[in-house]
């Protein structure tokens, strides 16, 4: 078994963000590509415990910001489709916003010392 | 408005149920097995692969679980398990289950019972448009609260007030055209009446202005009820007729099935125009008679305007319409005081209640009572469930262990106590509906037949849920914090047993049965007051026989008696009553004792100084010949009237023994006068001939009064009115079809109704008897409850103690030392609850004074009494298990430790 990079845990709060920003950027994609893309796109640094994802879905579908259809796979397996809607594209833009400027007054302290 | 979109889509999604499980479930699946595909690709093995995708997913069950929880499906669905657990746990214990279910059911049945029919008569607004704008008009704050038709009449084109006015007045009319009289309710209203109150027509119209205009035709607009019952419902009853004391009145209309009248019991039949009133009387014209006050007037305040304001304008008018109405006949002096009188107004959303203002305090003790019973029911209902929480200890350890939350140990039992509360209730619900007709036909007489309107509304089953909760809340909240609250290891460790003596929970519990002491204690001192009220009115002195009279009602306004006949044709049917088999004795009376009419005014006795009004005021009654005969009141000096006594003779009296006493002293009253009103010469005077025992002429609980006794035969103006008194031999009932015969033979056209004087009696003493059966049954059920309830604390203790038992009888103790011991405590409880009952009891007793006659709130011999009672009562719940206690067999109860 290959020893797996180092990988660090998703800051809390941000797996709406991620999440979010997964479904703005591939349009339709079912949980499994989700978390793929996630882990891809951070170059394996960031691993999101997986199942994690679904009751932040569920949450998400609730609150409106992404709506669900049943599809099928490559593989020809029936899988649920996430897409982003436009209160998900408006909260995407905020939280981003929020953590751009959490993370860069965090910046500005961690420079200063 | 985002949380409405949330909720809607929560429901949404929640709709479709069972397939959110089976969506998530296979969305899960398909992660795992593409992850572990991925695996393999990556060279592991299918199992190892397989493993690693299901680490890296994390818990799945806990995931699916907080993914349902996004939904807020977890309360829904721990609520709906703590249901199915509880009626589970119900269903396995169905003697603790029927127990708790009945008593509550008892409980709240009773109380609900009680509060809908005080709902009915003094809470509930009047189903009219805008009840909270009606108000009446009054002649004072309190009292009498009608006035005359020309003050009406004066009112309706005066006033600015309000904007609307009406008047009207309840009227028994009689359906029958003679013989035994069928009496309908009925309603006098003003043109505006139905439109004020915004009452319209189902069928054809309801009464206008047009109405109120002198001479207008004989037209009725009848209830819903009254279309239903006597016309079937058929839709062309308009036009149709209804006969009310003789006269044809044409319907002119329907009203909706919601729309009473304004007594709430005293639903109406028929109404008809007041301006229809000379109809009846074509002699004398009672609309404009200024001294008949008989019309209650109601006004709709303007929107936006107050009470006061209203009040103010009243006022304001109030001197010209008291002027412009005047009775001329009036002496000087009391039209001053006429001109006096002014407005006053009062809400008048809730309607008139003759039963509210009867039986207002006997309905609010009736509440108290049974409140305090739901109280015990409680009591006994947490003892019972402490009992098993101490039971379940281990039970709920274990659940608390494997990690279920306190809160949710305590959810748990609340569930199962609401549920029992639930069932209790709509158990009591159907007993209310029942019990509370039940009530009302008890109380009812024919006098008044009360006739209320106790459907369930919303108010009524707000106060049954309220009760239900509240009660669950009583007897459940202890228990269940008792039960969570258990220190887990010792319990785990330790034999439930063990357990349960480390436990506080005997305390509560006794404490519990202390309060049910002392409440029993206070039902048992109402009850015990109640019925010594009941047994002294049974057998106060009534100053007459009330056995086998039968009293007949007799009216002959309608019969077309000739004017100045009707004295002969009342002898007549006299002469052929005495002729009856079976009639021992008859007579004729213009009042009958125990009935709510009266006659009362001021004399002046020979001799004496014209004093207050108060000291010479004088009942009076007029009776023929036989009447003291008939009724078995005891001739003491003198003699009774004969046919001597007629128009042309001296004027003879016979008074009571009170009014002698009071008049006369010591002195020999036959022969002294006795003038109505001041001694002028204008006013009557009267010879005593005869002194009679004092009979009771309102109530039977009135102070001895002064009765004077008229002789029928010198009555100038006989009225149509009379009843006729018959003692028989034979049981009074078979003589009513022959004394109908006789009075018909001579009349056709009389209106009659029978009634016999005990009868007469009983239903004076009516209020009396439902309060004393009442509490008498509620009491016994309190003493039931307090006896279940020590009994199950006692065996609850010996259980407890049986090992220490066991060791002493071991060591020597004898069976009535063992007993003693368990006895010890239980005596404490009793003391300090009979202590604390006690003292409720003297504070409660003053509320109740005014339905006591004869007995004293505080009388030692009935505290005494009740206290004796109890004690013996719970002496007896308490023995029992003690003696079990005491023939333990040391050896096996040892061995069982």
């Amino acid at each position: 078994m290959a020893e797996s990079p180092r990988r660090d845990e998703i800051p809390p709060g941000t797996l709406y963000m991620l999440i979010l920003k997964m479904l703005a950027r591939h349009g339709q994609l079912h949980g499994y590509e989700i978390a793929n893309a996630i882990q891809q796109v951070s170059g394996d640094v960031l691993q999101v415990e997986e199942g994690s994802l679904y009751p932040a879905l569920q949450r998400m579908l609730l609150k409106g910001w992404v709506t669900a259809e049943w599809g099928v796979t490559a593989g020809n397996r029936r899988a649920r489709y996430y897409q982003l809607t436009a209160p998900g594209r408006r909260q995407l833009l905020a939280e981003v916003d929020q953590y751009q400027r959490v993370n860069g007054a965090i910046h500005k302290i961690l420079q200063t010392v | 408005m985002t949380w409405i979109r949330e909720f809607w889509r929560q429901l949404r999604y929640r709709l479709s149920g069972a397939r959110f499980d089976q969506d998530l479930a296979e969305e899960m699946r398909l992660h795992l097995d593409l992850r572990a595909a991925d695996k393999q690709a990556d060279g592991l093995a299918p199992d190892a692969a397989r493993a690693a995708a299901r680490r890296q997913f994390g818990n799945a069950a806990q995931l699916q679980e907080s993914s349902r929880e996004a939904w807020g499906w977890a309360l829904l669905d721990s609520t709906r398990q703590d249901i199915r657990y509880s009626l589970r746990t119900m269903a396995a214990n169905p003697g603790f289950t029927a127990t708790a279910v009945l008593s509550l059911a008892l409980g709240i049945g009773a109380n609900t019972a009680i509060f809908s029919i005080l709902n009915a008569v003094v809470l509930r607004s009047l189903p009219v448009e805008d009840p909270q704008r009606l108000v009446q008009v009054r002649p004072g704050p309190d009292g009498d609260d009608v006035f005359t038709n020309p003050i009406w009449e004066q009112v309706r084109d005066r006033q600015q007030a309000f904007s609307g006015t009406l008047a009207y007045s309840p009227k028994a009319f009689d359906v029958a055209d003679g013989g035994d009289s069928h009496y309908v309710n009925g309603l006098w209203v003003s043109g505006d009446f139905f439109r004020v109150l915004g009452v319209p027509a189902i069928q054809g119209r309801v009464f206008t202005r047009d109405e109120d205009r002198r001479g207008t035709p004989p037209l009725a607009v009848i209830s819903y009820r009254f279309w239903k019952r006597n016309f079937g419902g058929e839709s062309g009853v308009v036009g149709k007729t209804v006969r009310l004391d003789r006269h044809t009145f044409e319907i002119v209309g329907v009203t909706p099935p919601w729309f009473r009248g304004l007594d709430n019991d005293w639903g109406f039949d028929v109404a008809i125009p007041i301006a229809c009133d000379p109809i009846f009387h074509p002699g004398r014209n009672a609309l404009d008679e200024r001294s008949q006050w008989w019309l209650r007037i109601l006004g709709r305040l303007p929107a936006g305007e107050s009470i006061e304001q209203a009040r103010d304008r009243m006022k304001a008018i109030a001197p010209d319409v008291f002027r412009a109405t005047i009775p001329q006949d009036l002496p000087a002096e009391a039209q001053k005081g006429y001109l006096q009188n002014s407005f006053f107004l009062k809400p008048a959303s809730t309607g008139f209640s003759e039963m509210g203002m009867q039986y207002r305090t006997v309905l609010y003790t009736m509440m108290a009572i049974v409140g305090l019973v739901l109280l015990i029911a409680c009591a006994n209902i947490a003892n019972l469930l402490l009992a098993r929480a101490t039971a379940r200890q281990r039970e709920f350890s274990v659940r608390l262990a494997i990690g279920a939350g306190r809160a949710r140990v305590i959810r748990q039992l609340m569930t199962e106590s609401l549920l029992l509360a639930a069932f209790g209730s709509a158990a009591g619900l159907l007993l209310a509906s029942w019990g509370g007709r039940l009530l009302i036909h008890l109380l009812a007489t024919t006098h008044n037949p009360l006739d209320i309107d106790l459907s369930l509304d919303s108010r009524v089953l707000a106060f049954t849920i309220g009760a239900a909760i509240l009660t669950a809340l009583l007897f459940g909240l202890a228990p269940a914090f008792r039960a969570a609250g258990a220190e887990l290891n010792q319990v785990m460790k330790e034999n439930p047993a063990a357990a349960a003596r480390a436990s506080g929970r005997f305390n509560l519990g006794k404490a519990m049965v202390a309060g049910q002491v002392a409440l029993s204690l206070v039902l048992l001192v109402a009850a015990g007051l109640f019925l010594g009220t009941l047994r002294n009115l049974w057998t106060v002195d009534t100053g007459f026989t009330r056995h086998n009279v039968l009293v007949i009602a007799a009216d002959g306004e309608q019969a077309a008696i000739p004017l100045g006949q009707s004295a002969n044709t009342y002898r007549e049917i006299l002469d052929r009553l005495r002729a009856l088999p079976g009639v021992t004795a008859a007579a004729t009376a213009l009042l009958t004792p125990l009935n709510p009419e009266g006659w009362a005014q001021p004399v002046s006795p020979e001799g004496m100084a014209p004093g207050s009004a108060g000291d010479t005021l004088m009942f009076f009654n007029r009776v023929s010949p036989g009447y003291f005969a008939t009724l078995r009141t005891l001739l003491l000096l003198g003699r009774d009237f004969d046919d001597r006594d007629t128009l042309k003779s001296p004027r003879v009296m016979i008074v009571n023994e009170s009014a002698a006493r009071q008049f006369f002293g010591a002195a020999n009253p036959i022969g002294k006068t006795i003038g109505l009103g001041p001694r002028t010469p204008d006013n009557a005077v009267f010879q005593i001939v005869g002194v009679v025992k004092d009979t009771k002429y309102n109530r039977i609980d009135e102070p001895d009064r002064r009765i004077g006794y008229f002789a029928a035969g010198q009555d100038m103006e006989p009225p149509p009115r009379i009843q006729f008194t018959l003692r028989s031999d034979i049981p009074v009932e078979t003589l009513v079809p022959a004394a109908r015969a006789a009075i018909l033979g001579v009349n056709r056209g009389i209106a009659l109704q029978f009634r016999s004087l005990e009868t007469q009696v009983n239903e004076s003493l009516l209020q009396p008897r439902i309060v004393a059966l009442l509490s008498s049954v509620f009491g016994s059920l309190a003493l039931l409850l307090a006896m279940v309830g020590l009994y199950g604390v006692t065996s609850y203790a010996v259980t407890r103690r049986k090992g220490e038992i066991a060791i002493r009888m071991a060591l020597g103790a004898a069976r009535g030392s063992v007993v003693r011991l368990m006895l010890r405590d239980v005596v404490v409880l009793l003391a300090l609850g009979m202590a604390a009952g006690l003292a409720a009891s003297l504070a409660a007793g003053r509320l109740v004074a005014s339905l006591l006659f004869g007995v004293q709130p505080r009388d030692p011999v009935q505290l005494a009494g009740a206290v004796v009672v109890l004690a013996a009562a719970t002496a007896v719940a308490a023995y029992l298990p003690a003696r079990r206690a005491a023939r333990l067999d040391p050896m096996a109860a040892l061995r069982e430790e």
